[in-house]
């Protein structure tokens, strides 16, 4: 299909966001130069701030495809935040029990399976009851909230900390960095999420079973037609983008975070609807779209600096998806 | 609508179409797929802008913008695919987007509706959900919508494809009822009979250009053809399979309907191996459930063999995998994936054999491959394998799916209206590939409304009434009067 040129509306429609994020830094009372300086300067000027770039954009990419994944199969995983929530707790929990490289890999693996079991029943519930994955997915992000709330304040908290956390894990049971030049630190985390990304294209594109998984989301009477098992379907891409998300949390738990805390996620989950979405249909623009995404996060801190608030960051990503949105479903119905 | 040029980029859709219909009376615009007739009245609902020509209503210039306004004007669209919203109540769709002021007022409304309803001769249950009507009850749901919209200019788009005879014939009672009373009915339509019998003007497009207009009564369904595809048309065949062993097996099939009723209640039925079985029957007769119980979306009971493997209990890929291929009836939403291109849209259903899978892998080269084939068997026009399905028109889509389904070592072949919206020389064409896939030792059975296409084209027609499969008596499988009585349940 051709790429629909730009038009008057949607040049007007960039100027409307741009004011809303102009007005936005006046009211709260700063300079709007200055705020772009700060925003620019501390998110993709200089070692450091690459550093906080790429750690933002390293659960934002595999979350990102967990939910891109889903939604090719026609599903919306709201609840990618909760599975990242009980990956991450999982593996924390995992590697305290047995640290050591083996207890990583283990951690990582029970993350997924986690991430996987809490996104289940979302699953079956979709495919064998037909309640919508929307709902049971929020109700699971809920109680995957609380869970993790018990844990860090009972079974898993640390003694000697007064915040409900877990104790820090042991310097030798964590991913490694590919690079370590401080300010600039590059973990094996990134790498690993941009794997996960080349492969789910891959994937998509080149197995039976992705091209079954496109059908069904696509058209499932189609698919059923065509002699796809369509509630497997569903259950296992449901399964498999909650396995994602936990991958997600292991990896910030591993590579950054080093503990597991109350209120563990900043709402990755959700920002990696947007940058699912922001990818549209292609795979691969998951990349530029986790990076985006991070970018605005990283800067948005810097500028809070200046009393800007932190909401402005999602003012921006909403006006950046509405935009998107209209360029890109502009016109289809023939 | 004169001089009337629309170009999709490089192609013209029309070139300088032409077409004029009087007051109070039915008339008839025909043509091959793809010659421009669909495109020719959405300029005229304004649902397309065209590139240069004058509309003109009532004598007088108009340049619609957008439907809404020629809706305003007084012009009202059918198209070939319905716009009911199945979630929505029948009152709620006929209203739909011309609701009288802010508040719904459903009783009034509902009274309106009936007393449309009645002037019509139809009769709904306005709050029940419109996913349960038929093909028929959507139509007549569609003009209501017309009529509640007070058009004066009718244009139905392929109004009786998905209509039984029957159905057919009260339609055009309908039309011409109002047209009687002062409408402008045009119909878009591919059965010449139907022209020929409730038209009063008939209007040929061929690649775009308006080539012949005139009254009804001066032509023949066999010049009018010759018109369309601008020569001869294909002859009907006549050399009919010889049948073989008997190869496909239904016996004693029950299948429960959409609403629990038992829609088919033991139907049986054989299929020799080279034959090409027609099943004739009146809509809503149970040739859904039976088709889909066969495919195996629906549950059933009963006996199903192929050459003797039993097929009950068995999932529809496996079905695909022992040699079912599929024209199904709904192809938007049962037979291809709108979006996709024409590529992936050839795989679908194909997509675990090889060469198009290998292994747990999809063979990127071999589908390339096998969509060009499957576009080239019927001629499909298309703008790129690599384009999206959705560009095509009706008829090409069609033929498209039906290229599909007898590209790759057919052994069962099932088809439910394969010509629908198809033009003379598609249906010639696709019966020819359905009959040379069972020459090479397949059978097939093909569901239609269309009795006089069946009788034309199958070796061996049968007849469904009642969930019951009924069979001619011997030395009447294709006779007209036979299984005619037997579609409507007339004890032989």
């Amino acid at each position: 299909m051709k790429a629909p040129a730009l038009g008057l509306k949607e040049v007007l429609l960039a100027l409307v966001c741009l004011g809303l994020v102009v007005l936005a830094v006046v009211v709260s009372g700063a300079a709007p130069a200055e705020a772009l300086q700060r925003f620019v300067q501390g998110s993709v000027v200089g070692p450091a701030s690459w550093r906080r770039t790429l750690q933002e954009a390293t659960p934002l990419l595999i979350a990102g495809a967990a939910v891109f994944l889903a939604l090719r199969a026609g599903l919306f995983n709201i609840g990618a935040d909760g599975q990242l929530v009980v990956g991450a707790m999982v593996g924390a929990a995992v590697v305290l029990a047995l640290p050591g490289p083996v207890g990583v890999g283990l951690g990582v693996v029970l993350a997924m399976v986690a991430g996987a079991l809490w996104a289940l029943p979302a699953g079956l519930i979709k495919a064998y009851r037909g309640g919508h994955e929307v709902i049971s997915t929020i109700m699971l992000n809920n109680l995957a909230g609380f869970l993790a709330l018990w844990a860090v304040k009972g079974p898993l908290k640390d003694p000697r900390q007064q915040t409900a956390t877990t104790a820090l894990l042991p310097s030798g049971s964590t991913l490694p960095d590919l690079v370590a030049a401080p300010p600039f630190r590059l973990n094996l985390a990134l790498l690993v999420a941009v794997v996960v990304v080349l492969a789910l294209a891959w994937w998509l594109s080149r197995t039976v079973a992705g091209y079954e998984l496109s059908a069904v989301g696509q058209n499932p009477t189609a698919a059923a037609t065509a002699g796809v098992e369509t509630r497997a379907v569903t259950v296992r891409a449901m399964a498999a983008s909650g396995a994602l998300a936990g991958l997600a949390g292991a990896c910030v738990v591993f590579a950054y975070e080093r503990r597991f805390y109350a209120d563990f996620s900043p709402g990755y989950g959700f920002d990696a609807l947007g940058v699912a979405l922001l990818a549209g249909s292609s795979t691969l623009a998951l990349l530029p779209s986790a990076l985006l995404f991070a970018i605005l996060a990283t800067g948005t801190t810097a500028v809070q600096l200046l009393g800007v608030p932190r909401g402005l960051s999602g003012v921006l990503l909403g006006a950046l998806i509405v935009a998107f949105a209209v360029v890109r479903y502009r016109r289809r119905s023939p | 609508m004169t001089g009337v040029t629309v170009r999709f980029g490089p192609v013209a859709a029309l070139s300088e179409a032409s077409f004029a219909a009087e007051r109070g009376a039915i008339h008839a615009l025909v043509g091959e797929n793809g010659a421009g007739k669909t495109t020719l009245m959405r300029v005229l609902f304004g649902a397309q802008r065209p590139d240069s020509g004058r509309v003109e209503v009532d004598g007088r210039p108009v340049a619609f913008r957008s439907s809404r306004e020629a809706i305003k004007a007084g012009i009202g669209m059918v198209s070939q695919h319905y716009s009911v919203i199945p979630e929505l109540t029948c009152l709620q769709n006929l209203t739909l987007g011309a609701e009288q002021g802010w508040w719904l007022d459903t009783r009034s409304a509902a009274a309106r509706a009936t007393e449309l309803a009645a002037r019509m001769g139809y009769e709904f249950d306005w709050h029940a959900p419109s996913s349960g009507l038929s093909p028929a009850g959507s139509q007549k749901l569609e003009i209501l919508k017309l009529l509640w919209r007070d058009s004066k200019v009718m244009v139905l788009d392929e109004p009786t494809a998905m209509l039984s005879p029957a159905d057919s014939d009260a339609l055009y009672a309908s039309l011409a009822s109002l047209a009687g009373e002062g409408a402008t009915v045009v119909v878009v339509t591919h059965r010449l009979p139907e022209v020929l019998a409730h038209c009063r003007t008939v209007t040929v497009l061929r690649a775009g250009r308006t080539v012949e207009a005139r009254p009804v009564g001066e032509t023949t369904t066999d010049e009018l053809a010759g018109l369309i595809v601008g020569h001869e048309p294909p002859r009907p065949v006549t050399d009919r399979a010889t049948a073989g062993a008997p190869m496909f097996v239904v016996e004693g099939l029950r299948v429960r309907g959409y609403r629990g009723d038992e829609a088919v209640k033991g139907a049986s039925l054989t299929l020799h191996q080279g034959e090409v079985v027609g099943l004739a029957g009146v809509d809503g007769n149970g040739q859904r459930e039976l088709f889909q119980a066969l495919v195996g979306t629906r549950p059933a009971q009963g006996r199903i063999e192929l050459q003797g493997e039993t097929w009950v209990g068995l999932r529809p890929g496996a079905r695909l995998a022992a040699g079912l291929r599929l024209i199904p009836e709904d192809r938007h939403r049962e037979g291809i994936v709108e979006d996709w291109t024409l590529v992936e849209n050839a795989a679908l259903g194909l997509h675990r054999r090889p060469p198009l899978a290998k292994g747990r892998l999809t063979d990127g080269p071999a589908k390339l491959e096998h969509a060009a084939r499957v576009a080239d068997r019927f001629a499909t026009r298309h703008g790129g394998l690599g384009s999206a399905i959705r560009s095509l028109s009706g008829g090409n889509q069609q033929r498209f799916v039906a290229g599909r389904a007898l590209a790759m070592e057919p052994k069962v072949v099932l088809a439910f209206q394969p010509t629908r919206g198809l033009d003379i020389d598609g249906t010639a064409k696709v019966y020819a590939a359905v009959r040379e896939a069972c020459r090479a030792g397949a059978c097939a059975l093909v569901v239609s409304f269309d009795l006089d296409e069946l009788l034309e084209q199958c070796d061996r027609v049968v007849a469904v009434c009642g969930g019951l499969v009924r069979e001619p008596r011997p030395g009447l499988e294709r006779d007209r009067r036979e299984i005619g009585r037997l579609m409507v349940g007339v004890e032989a």
